[in-house]
């Protein structure tokens, strides 16, 4: 029984830090680690704008703490502010009540040469207000795993140069990496600082890279981030890489950039990253749903997703987080009621026995659903206003059945609601999003083009009428 | 002759701008929209045409590859511009009343949002499907709204938002608009945009893409 009680006694001792820090090197981990990704959210526990938040060091120390006291979380960042490096470099801020500031102007589109841009040091801008409440909350939290975020080269580049970067790398590629290698070193020189403060992990935020090719990626991205992850693991700290927004595409490409950890929202499905990260020995984390369920979902809506996201994620590998920053007026309730998901493992197994429940529905009467002179179109989603490849399936079959008019009965069931849950255990479909013509399993999950729906469709017709 | 329209069609769909454009690398040293356009005038063919037989088929394909994921915003960027090259010479007949649109499309970003690209790429896609757009850039207030349908009746309304937090300032406009505008028709779009918000504010549409915005718009102009 000793080694029982050594393996207790080593289990209680382990640390959020130790457990995120584990995770994050694909080690198999007792607890999943919960890091919310707290920026100016830490302001609205405060009762203070988001301007005042993220310019002064003392109220991000403040802010923190009381994150750290109300969601007793794992890991957590000091800020999340990807304009810091931008304004340093003479980007123009809007400071919002409600939000992180937003860059309104792009030096590189008003005169200013690549050559006239210069490194930041560490008394530029608030650089020093980042630096100082990172180094003393590393003081106050020895235990608890601290994120370090930098804006991403790509995200700077488009801070730096607006839009017409996007048309450049087509145009005058050359210039571009040019570009590139500044806002590289500039993402390096942050790494470095944050990781001296003693950040555990440093997350390279590269949202705008959501916004191309995969090809696109390789040529433009992967060369820079790479040297900034070599740079961070040579500080021995542990990398990972945000994206947040649609970034399906380039999943695969991300990770041959060679961080330790990849981090994603909403827009991209868990397994789906899951998937290609262990593929590559990288571990992952995500995606609680920062709108539709922590902003503006119930605290059960939220221990739902997020044991969603557990069960998907599981306890090799994966950090619980929300897709990205933590919207300013999320009800602390939501992410409380996470935290005690996380912590409590009889109300995990309660929690998914009720979810259980659902697959032993009543089903539903059908006989006079069918009809003998129209085919039925039945397509089971998710929801097809939060579910993108749900809406495209949707809006596939509408495409389709217009021309039939009154000879096709086309329509969606949500298994979001009773209906639709009952209705997916009726005609036995087992994925999402599924289409169901006349009672038969036509198309699961990918969509079909258009004329393939028609052509069943005409198939069922001519059936009838013959 | 069909061939021009069919070669600005080709040009907007790859976006080579003009002549001096090195991009797409297969079109090097070849005409692009903005000189082709030039030519299809010359031979005689209507504006209207020009658009509808030209820029509108080029950039159907656009907005249908981007839907699928097969392209991204760089190459819809260059479709864009070379449309833009393209309309600087269409204009001037539109301008005059000489060739017809098929309506008017109202955009902006809504107040307290600053960002700007998933608008003017949805304001490009709707104009180069053949509509007039009044873009009312970014930071837009519910009176600025109100004031340019006023201003172009009959027109619709888009409202755009980036932020969690600039969605609730949707709902507010969406309110003062129907009230002040009634039969007012207002489309919304943008990252955190769902249709269930949408229904919840009580919007008339709702696209995760443009595409889909400029079938909408097609239907209510038919």
């Amino acid at each position: 029984m000793r080694w029982l009680l050594e393996f207790y006694k080593k289990n209680m001792d382990i640390t959020g830090r130790e457990l995120v820090r584990n995770a994050i090197q694909l080690q198999e981990v007792e607890r999943i680690p919960w890091v919310p990704f707290v920026g100016v959210h830490a302001g609205a526990l405060m009762g203070i704008s988001a301007t005042e938040y993220l310019r002064s060091a003392q109220h991000i120390i403040d802010g923190v703490s009381k994150a750290v006291e109300a969601y007793a979380p794992d890991g957590i960042p000091v800020s999340f502010d990807l304009q810091v490096e931008a304004e340093v470099l003479g980007c123009k801020l809007n400071w919002a009540e409600n939000n992180p500031p937003a860059v309104v102007s792009h030096p590189l589109l008003e005169g200013v040469e690549i050559e006239d841009l210069k490194i930041p040091d560490r008394n530029s801008g608030r650089i020093p207000v980042m630096l100082s409440a990172a180094s003393t909350l590393r003081e106050t939290f020895p235990d608890i795993a601290l994120y370090g975020l930098i804006t991403g080269p790509f995200t700077l580049a488009l801070h730096l140069m607006g839009t017409d970067v996007f048309m450049r790398m087509l145009e005058d590629p050359d210039h571009i990496h040019q570009l590139m290698e500044f806002c590289c070193e500039v993402s390096i020189f942050m790494a470095d600082a944050y990781a001296e403060t003693g950040c555990d992990v440093i997350a390279l935020v590269d949202p705008m890279t959501s916004q191309i090719d995969p090809f696109s990626f390789e040529t433009f991205v992967t060369p820079y981030v790479r040297r900034v992850f070599d740079a961070i693991r040579n500080s021995k700290a542990l990398s990972s890489f945000f994206v947040c927004g649609n970034a399906k595409q380039n999943i695969e490409v991300m990770c041959k950039c060679g961080p330790d950890n990849i981090s994603i929202d909403e827009n991209i499905p868990l397994d789906y990253v899951r998937d290609i990260a262990l593929q590559h020995k990288i571990s992952f984390g995500g995606n609680i749903k920062l709108t539709t369920v922590l902003l503006m979902g119930s605290e059960e809506d939220s221990m739902r997703d997020a044991l969603e996201c557990m069960d998907t994620g599981g306890k090799k590998g994966f950090v619980l987080a929300p897709g990205c920053d933590l919207a300013m007026a999320t009800p602390p309730g939501n992410l409380k009621a996470v935290t005690q998901l996380v912590q409590d493992e009889l109300l995990q197994g309660e929690l998914r026995a009720s979810t259980a429940s659902v697959s032993e529905v009543q089903k539903l009467d059908l006989s006079d659903h069918w009809r003998s002179d129209k085919v039925v179109v039945d397509v089971i989603t998710l929801d097809s206003s939060s579910c993108a490849p749900c809406q495209y399936m949707v809006d596939a079959v509408l495409r389709a059945c217009k021309p039939f008019g009154e000879a096709v009965i086309c329509k969606e069931y949500r298994i979001k609601e009773e209906e639709g849950v009952q209705m997916m255990a009726t005609l036995n479909v087992m994925n999402i999003p599924t289409i169901v013509i006349d009672g038969n399993v036509e198309f699961i999950s990918q969509i079909p083009p258009i004329h393939e729906i028609s052509e069943r469709i005409r198939y069922y017709l001519e059936n009838k009428s013959g | 002759m069909e061939n021009l329209l069919s070669e600005i069609a080709h040009c907007i769909e790859f976006g080579k701008i003009n002549l001096a454009s090195n991009y797409p690398p297969d079109l090097k040293g070849k005409d692009g929209a903005d000189e082709l356009t030039l030519m299809a005038l010359e031979a005689g063919f209507g504006p209207g045409e020009i658009l509808e037989s030209g820029l509108m088929k080029g950039m159907e394909k656009v907005g249908i590859k981007f839907r699928e994921n097969k392209i991204f915003v760089p190459q819809v960027l260059m479709s864009a511009k070379a449309m833009s090259a393209a309309m600087l010479h269409l204009k001037p007949f539109f301008l005059s009343g000489e060739a017809k649109r098929k309506g008017t499309f109202i955009i902006g970003t809504v107040q307290g949002d600053l960002h700007d690209i998933g608008k003017n790429l949805v304001s490009m896609m709707v104009e180069g499907n053949g509509y007039e757009v009044i873009d009312l850039g970014t930071d837009v207030t519910a009176e600025q709204f109100i004031r340019a349908s006023g201003q172009y009746p009959g027109s619709i309304v888009g409202l755009s938002a980036l932020l969690t937090t600039t969605m609730a300032n949707m709902e507010s406009i969406v309110k003062e608009l129907k009230e002040q505008v009634p039969g007012s028709r207002i489309c919304i779009g943008g990252a955190p945009v769902t249709k269930d918000f949408c229904d919840r504010i009580q919007a008339d549409f709702y696209s995760p893409d443009p595409q889909g915005l400029v079938e909408y718009l097609n239907e209510m102009a038919s």
